[in-house]
């Protein structure tokens, strides 16, 4: 297969990637609308409040105001999950975070649009506000949505297997608690929403940065109370996601709101702080864990107890709750498990799906112990993981299927490529070696909004001209989509690749996609358009049998032409689709994707989530070297081995691996956000730190295949399953170096340092201690 | 952006004529102040553009000193031969400033009088607004320390560290004539009001006085590679005779709201550095400096890590003075 | 306050009349429609307006563009000449260096800038040279590929 240069396997370049080297890449912000009105967003002040008035009168009566919107203008509450739709795109009655929008002008320039910021008042009552999860959840907590008790969003409990027993065969038990900071994406590319209301026609169309065009025209639908029909989402060039804007966000419907109301075109540009108040990133999270192992390294149960902080409103927070207890399974042989799991309303700006969707601290606390575990009970870490592998085709304690399993081959992998075996243990003081393992779905089984429709839908057009357009709805955010398409329908049509153009996310065009979330573009996108691709080649082959006066089993396929075996006939591709197009006109061919029911999940509630038809796998290794000054860690060096399948742009894949490794460093060592009376204190790249490019280590990477039964010529996700075991991989690696086991992301040159001062006071006091003990004790 | 006018004079003396109290200021790379112009945290009517003077972009070699315009900019600092043969030290201080971009506009004289900074401060109109405002702008309590009646924005140069350490002066021309001081005496003690200048004051150059038998570095504390403001910066020159110190100079940044030399440090001179010497030295170092919670990581650790940061560079000093 | 501002932008000398309060990238993306350069933070944070100034990096979000009259600026749109991409076009398009593409203008801004000043920088001196431009997709392990490939110091591979 690898043999074609723009089929499945080629490290192709993007297929868009010329626009964005040349800067003709036309992102959201960029788009000309030379009279578009400028708007603004006016943001409330107050972390938990009712509304008593929003007196917009004197900015409206500026000049150089068009329309100004508040939560009077919508009262549809939307919310990416059916069962949590309780947020609304601009306060109504109540506020829930410092940040929240409340109003919105459209003028006719910036100036005037801040101008009329500054002269809306808002009147409110304000009440009790939680910034932590332990504040929220005490008994005599105001309620921040008054159908939710406790201010619980949701409580898992699950158990699978016999944790007790479990437990009881275990030689060694041991329980920590971890704590991860909250992070966020920070895609480089600001939010930014352009929206065009046609008054006579009553039609809205809306250019934004979102992953979910579908979800975004859904919730326009419903918030805007508009027939869905009149209604167009485009999603131009986009500057990453990371998940941010896998839901709809406020600034979407507040853009069509303001649209409508100035009858024209409002362009909304957030500001870098705008942005990361928008948020939707990784919760803080508490976690409670315990494992068991036999003393060969055995694991025989683990017990979790995980707490969120998920912000003022649901988003996708039951689904990210339910993530991390789920992805426990899939990963090692785990016999037993019970998970508790809480996620907290509080009032911060809402947290959402990010990269390694909930799995990723849950993860980071798993391995990090069994690290710990290995070490006391003289184990090496690689070979604790090898005692632990699964085999597949499996099915796991909680219902998921495992089909592919390319674990013990990406151990294999960093082991060899890092050096492991005749250096682990043997680096100089300082420095240390750390391994943990991952995994992530390639695609929920199971759709948000349930319809009955496929998975995925992608359609081909050919015409006269002999172009090939691939139709999708699938998001190119930059993890490369579009490329993964038009190299599925090269490898099955073998066409020249410069024939092969794709268009995407255009909803008056584009076949409905769910959108580029949980890794499900390549797996189930990937698929359809092999489906759509093969429909299409059966048409060519009839038409090229027609016209050769030979039967469709004769004729070969040789991509730019096709060929009667029996009289070694040509028709060249041209003179193929003339044919093809003859009484018929224009081809559009489709092809789907339908994840089989029985692999939607367990049957227990929330079963649906984690389960999917192929999960990746990633083993990574990192060394760093520890500053016992200052308590910084650099790392030197990473690798990743990622069993992905099958890579059918192994350039793409290398480098989507190499983004979430360092995606994961960054969490693990540097960045986080935190409120000041939930004041949002790191609403700028100054003080949210992402990493740069000076400290950023070497990454290697190592490509796994185990040929997926059902993935796209075996292919399954690249991008999320590494990241996940970043965290624990760096944590061991300090551990390693210093023989301190932190357990609190992210190990900032403070934490490090701390600890380090603090065992060294230990150190001291234990001596002094032992200095006055009578000589005698010391036979205990 | 706010509404200024740019005024762009060829000499110093047109300049600060150009200069209205209270409503001008002086603009050369840029990016301290342009960031804070745009976030309404400095506020100017009008702009005086002195990056085309050209008397500010001298470097020269003195008989007894090296005369740095006030105009170089620090990656023209990083590349002089001159500063390298004269002052390594302020080329190694100067390449750890923000990013290289950054160093290509960013001028010494910038760097020396760059606003101090708090997490309270530097933000956008609507986070200080929800915040009611601090006292350095626009509002009347510390948020670091409320009760307090002064601002701790933290002074967070790297340049006046390395120039303290040196001994270097400052000349400064104004409305009311030229005047030559110690750099040290530029500075006060106060988040709001952290330069000694009166209004229409242009710093024209740094003198950095020869440096025969001085050895001098700097460590800059900060958890990215690049683009980070100090955590803590530590700057030293120190001269050794024999297995003794014979002179020692500790000047810090990142630390309090001024950089400062760490006064007490004659009494090391002639001392062999024992354990001693560095414990009081690592006194001498924590009674100078004061961080408060100006920025998100804890006092407590930049107050550490400055002492810490201090005794290393002293011992790798004093061993490669050798 | 307006003026009539003399500048040369990609290779053309140009006069515009520009407010003194108008930073240079809003000049550039706004009346130039050249929307190439991006702005991704909210001032000097993370390189992304990069763009050369009389042949050196500048950030275009902390500049007037009055205090760069008179000078020669350069942008993304010019490095590729008559339908040809420049060699750090071509090896950041080839070597993966650009993912979501949004910090690809200033980071190539930014690299040529390094390029022209050390036309062969070995990994170190390229990493120094990026240190202000982030990116957040890559882990800008391509980013350094792509410029060793540009100025072929490329590993034999």
């Amino acid at each position: 297969m690898k043999a074609n240069r723009s089929g499945a396997g080629a490290r192709r370049p993007l297929i868009d990637g010329v626009d964005k080297v040349t800067g003709k890449a036309q992102y959201t912000a960029d788009l000309p609308a030379p009279n578009a009105l400028v708007g603004r967003i006016f943001r409330s002040p107050y972390a938990h409040a009712d509304i008593v008035a929003v007196d917009t009168a004197e900015a409206a009566a500026l000049p150089g105001v068009v329309a100004i919107v508040t939560g009077q203008d919508c009262d549809k509450p939307y919310g990416i999950l059916p069962i949590s739709q309780n947020e609304f795109p601009l306060a109504r009655e109540r506020i829930r975070y410092r940040g929240e929008p409340v109003a919105a002008v459209a003028a006719v320039d910036a100036e005037t649009a801040e101008r009329a910021l500054k002269l809306i008042r808002l009147k409110v009552a304000e009440r009790p506000a939680y910034f932590a999860a332990a504040d929220a959840r005490r008994e005599d907590a105001v309620l921040l949505h008054d159908n939710k008790r406790g201010n619980l969003e949701r409580e898992v409990h699950n158990e699978f297997g016999d944790v007790a027993a479990g437990f009881a065969r275990a030689d060694l038990v041991r329980e920590q608690t971890f704590r991860c900071a909250e992070v966020t994406h920070a895609h480089m590319e600001p939010h930014a929403a352009l929206a065009t209301y046609e008054p006579e026609r009553g039609h809205l169309t809306l250019h934004s940065v979102t992953q979910v065009p579908y979800y975004v025209h859904l919730s326009l639908a419903r918030c805007l109370d508009m027939d869905p029909s009149r209604i167009r989402v485009v999603k131009p060039f986009i500057g990453g996601g990371f998940g941010a804007r896998t839901e709809t966000l406020n600034f979407e419907i507040v853009c069509g709101l303001l649209a409508r109301a100035a009858r024209g075109t409002v362009r909304l540009d957030l500001t870098r702080e705008e942005t990361f108040l928008t948020h939707r990133g990784r919760p803080e999270s508490d976690i409670r864990i315990r494992i068991g192992m036999t003393r060969e390294g055995r694991l025989t149960a683990c017990e979790m107890e995980m707490v969120m902080r998920g912000g003022a409103y649901g988003g996708y927070g039951i689904v990210t709750i339910l993530y991390a207890g789920a992805l426990l399974n899939g990963l090692y042989d785990l016999p037993a498990v019970k998970y508790d799991g809480y996620r907290v309303y509080t009032n911060t700006p809402p947290c959402g799906a990010m990269r390694g969707h909930g799995t990723v601290n849950a993860r980071y606390a798993f391995d990090a112990l069994m690290g710990e575990m290995a070490t006391e009970l003289g184990l090496d870490p690689i070979e604790v993981r090898r005692r632990n592998l699964l085999k597949a085709p499996t099915e796991t304690i909680n219902g998921l299927r495992v089909t592919s399993y390319g674990l013990p081959e990406a151990l294999d992998w960093v082991e060899r490529a890092s050096g492991w075996r005749e250096r682990y243990g043997k680096l100089p003081k300082g420095r240390g070696l750390g391994i943990a393992c991952s995994h992530f779905v390639s695609g929920s089984a199971k759709p948000v909004h349930w319809s009955g429709e496929p998975h995925a839908t992608v359609i081909l057009k050919l015409d006269w001209d002999g172009g090939i357009v691939i139709l999708t709805g699938a998001s190119e955010i930059g993890q490369g989509s579009s490329t993964i398409m038009a190299q599925c329908v090269a490898e099955v049509l073998g066409v020249d690749w410069e024939r092969i153009r794709v268009v995407a996310s255009d909803s008056l065009v584009t076949p409905k996609d769910n959108g580029s979330y949980s890794s499900r573009v390549t797996y189930m996108v990937g698929n359809a358009t092999i489906d759509a691709a093969e429909n299409l080649k059966k048409l060519l082959v009839e038409a090229a049998a027609r016209k050769l006066k030979t039967t469709t089993e004769d004729i070969e396929c040789l991509g730019e032409a096709y060929r009667a075996a029996s009289s070694g006939e040509t028709l060249s591709f041209k003179e193929t689709t003339v044919e093809a197009l003859v009484g018929t006109g224009t081809l559009t061919v489709k092809g789907t994707f339908t994840c089989p029911e029985d692999f939607q999940g367990g049957k227990h509630r929330g079963g649906a989530v984690g389960s999917t038809m192929g999960f990746s796998y990633a083993a990574t290794v990192v060394e760093v070297s520890v500053d016992e000054v200052t308590g910084l860690v650099t790392v030197e060096r990473a690798w990743c081995a990622l069993d992905c399948g099958y890579a059918i742009n192994p350039l793409s894949v290398e480098g989507q691996i190499q983004g979430a490794v360092w995606m994961g460093l960054g969490q693990a060592i540097c960045e986080e956000t935190r409120y000041e009376n939930g004041l949002h204190t790191a609403a700028n790249f100054l003080d949210y730190r992402v990493p740069s490019i000076a400290e950023s280590p070497p990454i290697e990477v190592g490509i796994v295949e185990s040929l997926d039964p059902n993935g796209p010529f075996g292919a399954k996700e690249a991008s999320e399953g590494p990241l996940s075991s970043l965290p624990a991989a760096l944590a061991e690696a300090v551990r390693n170096a210093t023989g301190l086991a932190l357990r609190e992301l992210p190990l900032t040159p403070e934490r490090v340092a701390g600890a380090l001062e603090e065992r060294e006071r230990e150190r001291r006091a234990a001596a002094r201690k032992s200095a006055k003990q009578p000589a005698t004790e010391g036979a205990v | 952006m706010q509404a200024l006018a740019i005024h762009k004079p060829e000499t110093v003396a047109q300049a600060i004529a150009l200069h209205r109290a209270g409503e001008s200021r002086y603009l050369a790379g840029g990016t301290d102040l342009v960031p804070n112009l745009r976030r309404n945290i400095q506020k100017a009517q009008s702009l005086i553009d002195i990056t085309g003077l050209a008397e500010l972009r001298e470097i020269r070699a003195e008989s007894q000193s090296l005369r740095i315009g006030a105009g170089v900019t620090l990656e023209a600092l990083c590349g002089s031969d001159a500063v390298r043969a004269h002052a390594p030290l302020l080329a190694e201080a100067a390449a750890l400033v923000a990013g290289p971009t950054h160093r290509v506009s960013a001028t010494v004289g910038g760097n020396l009088m760059q606003d101090t900074r708090c997490y309270f401060y530097n933000q956008g109109d609507w986070w200080r607004t929800a915040n009611e405002f601090c006292m350095k702008c626009e509002g009347d309590t510390c948020r670091v320390a409320p009760k307090s009646d002064r601002c701790y924005a933290c002074y967070s140069g790297d340049l006046a560290p390395a120039l303290l350490a040196l001994g270097a002066e400052v000349d400064i021309a104004g409305p009311t004539g030229n005047r030559r001081e110690p750099l040290a005496a530029l500075f006060a003690d106060d988040g709001m009001r952290h330069l000694k200048l009166a209004p229409g004051d242009l710093l024209v150059s740094v003198d950095v006085p020869a440096q025969a038998g001085w050895t001098a570095g700097y460590e800059k504390v900060r958890i990215r590679g690049a683009v980070d403001f100090p955590l803590a910066g530590i700057a030293v020159a120190l001269k050794r005779d024999g297995d003794r110190i014979a002179a020692l100079r500790v000047a810090c940044t990142g630390v309090n709201s001024y950089p400062g030399l760490v006064p007490g440090l004659d009494a090391l001179a002639g001392q062999k550095p024992d354990d001693a010497v560095f414990a009081a030295l690592d006194k001498a170092v924590r009674k100078e400096i004061q961080p408060m919670a100006s920025t998100l990581v804890a006092a407590g650790y930049r107050r550490r890590v400055a002492a810490g940061l201090t005794r290393r560079l002293v011992q790798r000093l004093y061993e490669a003075a050798a | 306050m307006k003026r009539i501002l003399r500048i040369q932008v990609n290779g053309r000398w140009r006069e515009d009349a520009v407010a003194d309060n108008t930073l240079l990238i809003d000049y550039l993306r706004g009346p130039l429609q050249l929307t190439g350069t991006k702005q991704g933070c909210d001032g000097g944070e993370c390189g992304a307006c990069t763009v050369l100034v009389d042949g050196k990096p500048r950030l275009a979000c902390c500049t007037f563009a009055a205090s760069v009259e008179g000078c020669h600026v350069e942008t993304i749109e010019s490095q590729s000449q008559n339908g040809r991409l420049s060699p750090l076009q071509q090896a950041f398009h080839e070597k993966l260096g650009a993912q979501c593409g949004f910090c690809t203008p200033g980071m190539i801004m930014a690299a040529e800038g390094l390029l022209r000043r050390n036309p062969r920088p070995d990994e170190a001196a390229i990493r120094e040279a990026l240190g202000g431009n982030l990116c957040r997709c890559t882990g800008y392990v391509k980013i350094v590929e792509s410029v060793q490939a540009a100025c072929g110091a490329e590993a034999a591979a």
